[in-house]
């Protein structure tokens, strides 16, 4: 009677155990991942815009301290560097996606949607897509 | 067994959203710490200075005379009308509507401008901050404008005093429709000439002395001079030192923020990093005062009949005739400006927000295609000789606009 009782005991263990595993493993590979997507989709979508933006505007503002270096231009720039904060926010919430689980796939795809959402017209898929030298 | 199983899931997905919880708190309380210090360092290296080391008064012991000029109506020779009439606390020391409504009406603000009044093609400008360090371009166009050794003002190359303040105020009371009417002797004294407007100063100066006996006593007690010598001026010194006063800057939340690293919060955090960052606010608005006492066109709407008539404001360029100066006005400074709403030269947008929109998506704010052709055409042109603005200003979201709305919030008093 003994021993039965233990062997019961003992899977039931074991049961909890893979329960457990499976659980963690579900959470991990699964839940986590998409609770976090669910939580923070828009805000990375408006972090890739916003990063896109002021990248843009930093390099303009690069380009015009050195056609024009006037005192507004010098602080246009400091401005735009400042403005570059954005990209750091996005590099942290990029950082903790992934360590949510998010893949690198799953990433690029709400990167691309977020291009998407802002493609209104043909222009904006030009700018997106188009070759620069 | 279920309800075991049940057990187990309930505890996995706590588990798994207390993690979440835990890393987001965690990870972005972690970065964000350096922001605040980032944002400190931007004002200071942005001209930021403390409200009392702005403060100067020359005159300290004239306030209580100031008070007494800003306040009567005899400082305007026939129009029965003060400065406190258009600058009233209620409305940030500003008067609250569009068009300043001036001459010919009763009452404040809003009911003075349903009352019959004179409006003057202009928003009244409120008066925070003038004549303290580094307060020395007066007026939407800059007509007074002591900033450089060149002074500025419609006095050539005699100004009433040294003092822009001082010399500002000689203005709005010689000004038809605002606090003069055009009677007899101001027709005969209308003309460009600074002889003919010293004679107006002479009778405004005669009727302060009759009706204002105990301040122009007061007065000339303190420049020791007899009452019958005291001149416009002498009463105008009295008003700069009760504007500089009853106007002058006080400790912010962006001070304390700065000086005694006090917190602000989220959004003005975020809103700060957006005025010092990306929606370079702090190209135009920065010094002492939030504004470079520069001149710049940005696509406000117009509003009203215009300075240069039929809705049309050709802003700085009235005073210089320079055409880079077409359509530009004073960078306006920033403190209290929350509470001095209607905004932009002709008080077309009524909030904080429209007037940041303004800056880098004007046509949000406008109908084109059910505007008057000539009303377009001016907004063609304003939009294109502020094109310098629109391409320095960035883009923003309208959570971003709220957030700088809070930001500036936190530079009331």
């Amino acid at each position: 009677m003994r021993p039965r009782r233990r062997l019961g005991s003992l899977l039931l263990a074991l049961n909890i155990l893979a329960l457990a595993v499976v659980l963690f493993y579900a959470a991990k590979e699964l839940a986590i991942p998409t609770v976090a997507e669910w939580l923070y989709k828009n805000d990375y979508k408006e972090l890739v815009f916003k990063c896109d933006s002021v990248m843009r505007d930093h390099f303009i503002a690069k380009t015009l301290v050195l056609h024009s270096p006037t005192d507004e231009a010098i602080r246009n720039l400091h401005a735009a560097e400042v403005g570059l904060l954005t990209c750091h926010n996005y590099d942290v919430l990029r950082k903790q996606l992934i360590s949510f689980g998010l893949s690198e796939n799953d990433l690029s795809r709400i990167g691309l949607e977020a291009i998407e959402e802002r493609a209104k017209d043909v222009r904006t898929f030009v700018e997106t897509h188009e070759i620069r030298y | 067994m279920f309800a075991r199983l049940w057990r187990h899931m309930k505890f996995a997905t706590s588990t798994a959203l207390a993690i979440i919880l835990a890393l987001s708190i965690t990870v972005w309380g972690a970065d964000e710490k350096a922001f605040p210090q980032i944002l400190r360092k931007q004002v200071l290296e942005n001209g930021f200075m403390p409200a009392k080391e702005l403060y100067i008064n020359k005159d300290e012991g004239l306030v209580p005379v100031g008070k007494i000029v800003f306040e009567t109506k005899k400082l305007s020779l026939n129009g029965n009308i003060s400065c406190q009439t258009c600058h009233l606390s209620q409305f940030g020391s500003a008067d609250g509507i569009p068009n300043a409504a001036a001459i010919g009406g009763t009452g404040e603000g809003p009911q003075r401008l349903l009352s019959g009044a004179k409006l003057l093609p202009r928003n009244t400008l409120a008066f925070w901050g003038r004549g303290a360090k580094g307060f020395e371009t007066f007026f939407w166009d800059g007509k007074i404008d002591f900033s450089n050794s060149k002074k500025i003002s419609q006095f050539g190359s005699q100004p009433p005093s040294d003092d822009a303040l001082v010399t500002a105020a000689h203005l709005p009371l010689v000004e038809i429709r605002e606090m003069l009417d055009e009677d007899e002797f101001v027709l005969a004294h209308k003309q460009e000439s600074v002889g003919k407007s010293g004679e107006v100063y002479r009778v405004i100066a005669d009727n302060l002395r009759k009706f204002e006996p105990q301040a122009s006593k007061s007065l000339a007690e303190y420049l020791r001079k007899p009452v019958e010598q005291l001149t416009y001026t002498d009463y105008a010194r009295s008003l700069a030192a009760f504007i500089r006063s009853e106007f002058r800057i006080k400790e912010t939340k962006l001070e304390k923020f700065t000086t005694k690293s006090e917190p602000l919060s989220a959004e003005e955090l975020r809103g700060g990093l957006i005025f010092y960052g990306r929606g370079r606010c702090v190209v135009c608005h920065s010094g002492p005062h939030f504004s470079d006492f520069k001149f710049h066109a940005v696509p406000f709407p117009q509003l009203g009949f215009g300075k240069n008539g039929f809705g049309i404001d050709l802003g700085r360029f009235n005073v210089t005739f320079d055409p880079k100066d077409l359509y530009r006005f004073r960078t306006p400074p920033l403190y209290n400006v929350v509470k001095t709403a209607p905004y932009g030269h002709s008080g077309s947008v009524a909030t904080v927000e429209e007037a940041i929109v303004a800056h880098f998506d004007p046509l949000r704010l406008l109908n084109p295609s059910s505007m008057e052709p000539l009303a377009r055409h001016e907004l063609y042109k304003r939009m294109t000789l502020g094109s310098e603005t629109a391409t320095t200003v960035g883009f923003l979201t309208t959570d971003d606009v709220d957030d700088l709305k809070k930001f500036l919030n936190a530079l009331s008093f």
